[in-house]
């Protein structure tokens, strides 16, 4: 049986929709997707999907009304909500109907792969305590790692980038995107280059003092990826 | 002065006015009325007197009121006023003086008629009518008040309305329905007109949300397609370079677009929900995001926050305000790296290190204005926080001196 995880994408915007199918595709995800709510809901009457991800603006109504029908109908399903409205009261309204996570457009893919992974994580935790790439070990939900079987301590910091790192492997990832993702917590423009770069400088050299390959490569001019050979 | 005041002391002063002529006009026609009466009755006595004077010797008349005196010439009669002194006492008179042709002898006859009973009467009836007056004058008064003052109240519940009208919250303004064409007309304009103004600042709102979604999906097809390209083995060197600046600067548009928008916001007063703000904790939650930046660079941070300060106001444009503060007094930093944070009572006060500026002073707060050596700042975080203090009355201050100061005086 096909165990590869599927996702619902719920998009009007065709170009966006056509990055994202390619982009989850590669990413070994299997991808319905819906350009509108009526489609939508014969989708989620007829199959069982792991994640959700809706637009909340389509054309013929809200997404916020998919999210109580695809919770109805299975719980485990993650719902992330896609909008390029940031209104507060929007998210507000969107998490307390059930949804699970809530995305901000523009977003960059990797983050919203990264988010898609920790959330079906998160809805089935007995099948995916731990992430194991070779030598390295990795408990999300314990913030913990494992070198060879032996713990290294990380900052917050470090940890989500590893995390991070782990969840878009083989993928060049800009110093925007990490820039993006690491001060999430503040909208910022300007110092997060210096940030992104001392980060991942102490998040090597921690990796490697305890025997760890060098998976996290330097890509020139333009960023970092993570590489499992 | 209250609209009821001013009418209430028109209506006072034109009834002083009016009882003070009124009286006066009063008196001398009853008086004139009364001496009208007395001639008659004096005319009446001459007529007895000139009677009685054909067959008896007039001196036999004489009486206290009645005068005889010889007289060497005859002339008309004639009506005036007197005062005699009675038991030490003024008494008005009234007095006829007419002349008798006795067998070619003259007599100047003096009759007088005392008007001191009639005098009473006529005060008495003076102030009888005058006490009506004013009685009804009084009743008058009161009414009127009143009629105006239920009148005006739904004029005052308008004004009360309006003042209390918030174009923030969805609630429309509802006014009363009023009996009085006047302000039923009045209530119909302004109401009218607060529909309209509603109706405008939600499709301002409307617009500025589309404005934000238009470009923001462009801006994720760009940012999907850069985030997709750079993912192929076969880029040179330069190409690689050349999309790094392309994913830079779509980010920048990003945030600019961001921070306008924000700034539309505030100056469209969105955010209208406030709440006490603890401003020293509010800091040192701020401070926390800045760590990295703060011990990557080595600056050196001195705060002064012994006094308690809390604002009532919107919590994120709170968090905006302190935080952009913050931002500014790093990124405009220079190797001395130094910001001093200090809080009292009513003021916040953030001074940092740092290059002179390179444009005039009072254009610091303006978009757009920045530093020609740091070119990777948006140039919009202070003119968010001159918002943000405009819209709440703060003032908001600039001085330069060893240090660059912002200051915060808070009411």
């Amino acid at each position: 049986m096909d165990n590869r995880l599927k996702i619902l994408i719920v998009e009007d915007e065709p170009e966006i929709a056509k990055s994202t199918l390619s982009f989850l595709s590669e990413n070994d995800f299997i991808c319905t997707h819906c350009i509108d709510l009526k489609s939508a809901n014969l989708e989620i009457k007829n199959n069982f999907f792991h994640a959700a991800l809706l637009d909340l603006g389509l054309p013929d109504g809200d997404g916020l009304n998919l999210i109580k029908k695809i919770k109805s109908k299975n719980s485990n399903t993650g719902v992330i909500i896609v909008s390029a409205k940031d209104a507060l009261n929007k998210k507000i309204e969107a998490l307390e109907l059930g949804a699970d996570d809530y995305l901000t457009k523009p977003f960059f893919l990797s983050e919203l792969n990264a988010r898609i992974k920790s959330l079906i994580r998160r809805l089935n935790v007995e099948e995916n305590k731990k992430i194991v790439l070779n030598e390295l070990t990795i408990f999300p939900e314990e913030m913990r790692v494992l070198v060879h079987n032996k713990k290294i301590d990380l900052t917050t910091k470090e940890f989500s980038l590893l995390l991070y790192f782990t969840s878009n492997q083989n993928r060049v990832l800009s110093k925007t995107v990490l820039g993006e993702y690491m001060s999430s917590n503040y909208d910022d423009y300007g110092f997060t280059d210096d940030l992104v770069y001392t980060h991942i400088k102490n998040l090597k050299k921690k990796l490697s003092s305890v025997g760890c390959a060098e998976y996290i490569k330097n890509i020139y001019g333009i960023g970092y990826k993570f590489v499992i050979e | 002065m209250k609209l009821i005041t001013k009418s209430s002391l028109t209506f006072i002063s034109a009834s002083v006015i009016f009882f003070l002529i009124g009286s006066i006009v009063m008196y001398f026609s009853v008086r004139t009325i009364v001496s009208t009466n007395l001639n008659s009755v004096l005319n009446d006595k001459k007529d007895e007197v000139t009677l009685q004077s054909i067959s008896t010797e007039l001196n036999n008349y004489q009486s206290k009121n009645l005068i005889i005196e010889k007289s060497n010439h005859v002339s008309n009669d004639r009506f005036s006023d007197t005062v005699l002194i009675e038991d030490s006492k003024y008494v008005l008179y009234r007095k006829l003086d007419f002349y008798l042709d006795q067998n070619n002898k003259f007599y100047k006859v003096t009759i007088l008629e005392s008007q001191n009973r009639t005098d009473l009467l006529i005060t008495k009836l003076v102030i009888m009518i005058l006490g009506l007056a004013f009685l009804f004058f009084l009743i008058l008064f009161f009414v009127n008040r009143h009629s105006i003052k239920s009148t005006l109240k739904v004029f005052y519940n308008t004004i009360n309305k309006i003042e209390n009208f918030d174009i923030n919250t969805t609630k429309n303004l509802k006014l009363d329905s009023a009996t009085t064409f006047e302000i039923r007309k009045m209530n119909s304009v302004i109401q009218t007109m607060a529909d309209s103004l509603k109706k405008d600042f939600e499709s301002q709102k409307e617009y500025i949300e589309n404005v934000s979604h238009e470009i923001q999906t462009p801006l994720s097809i760009i940012n999907s397609k850069l985030d997709e390209l750079i993912q192929s083995e076969n880029l040179s060197k330069t190409q690689l370079e050349q999309i790094a600046v392309l994913m830079d600067s779509t980010n920048r548009l990003y945030k600019i677009n961001q921070a306008l928008i924000f700034l539309t916001k505030i100056d469209n007063r969105f955010y209208n929900e406030a709440s006490n703000i603890n401003l020293n904790k509010l800091l040192i939650q701020q401070l926390e995001f800045f760590d990295d930046i703060i011990n990557q660079r080595g600056i050196k941070l001195k705060l002064n926050t012994n006094e308690e300060l809390n604002i009532y106001m919107n919590k994120d444009l709170a968090e905006s305000m302190i935080s952009n503060l913050i931002r500014n007094a790093i990124v405009h930093n220079n190797f001395r790296n130094q910001i001093h944070i200090s809080i009292t009572k009513n003021s916040f006060v953030i001074s940092n290190t740092g290059e002179d500026l390179t444009f005039p002073e009072s254009k610091i707060f303006d978009r757009f204005k920045r530093s020609e050596s740091n070119k990777r700042s948006l140039g919009i975080g202070l003119s968010v926080v001159r918002s943000i203090c405009k819209l709440y009355s703060f003032s908001l201050s600039y001085t330069k001196d060893e240090l660059h100061r912002f200051v915060i005086k808070f009411k």
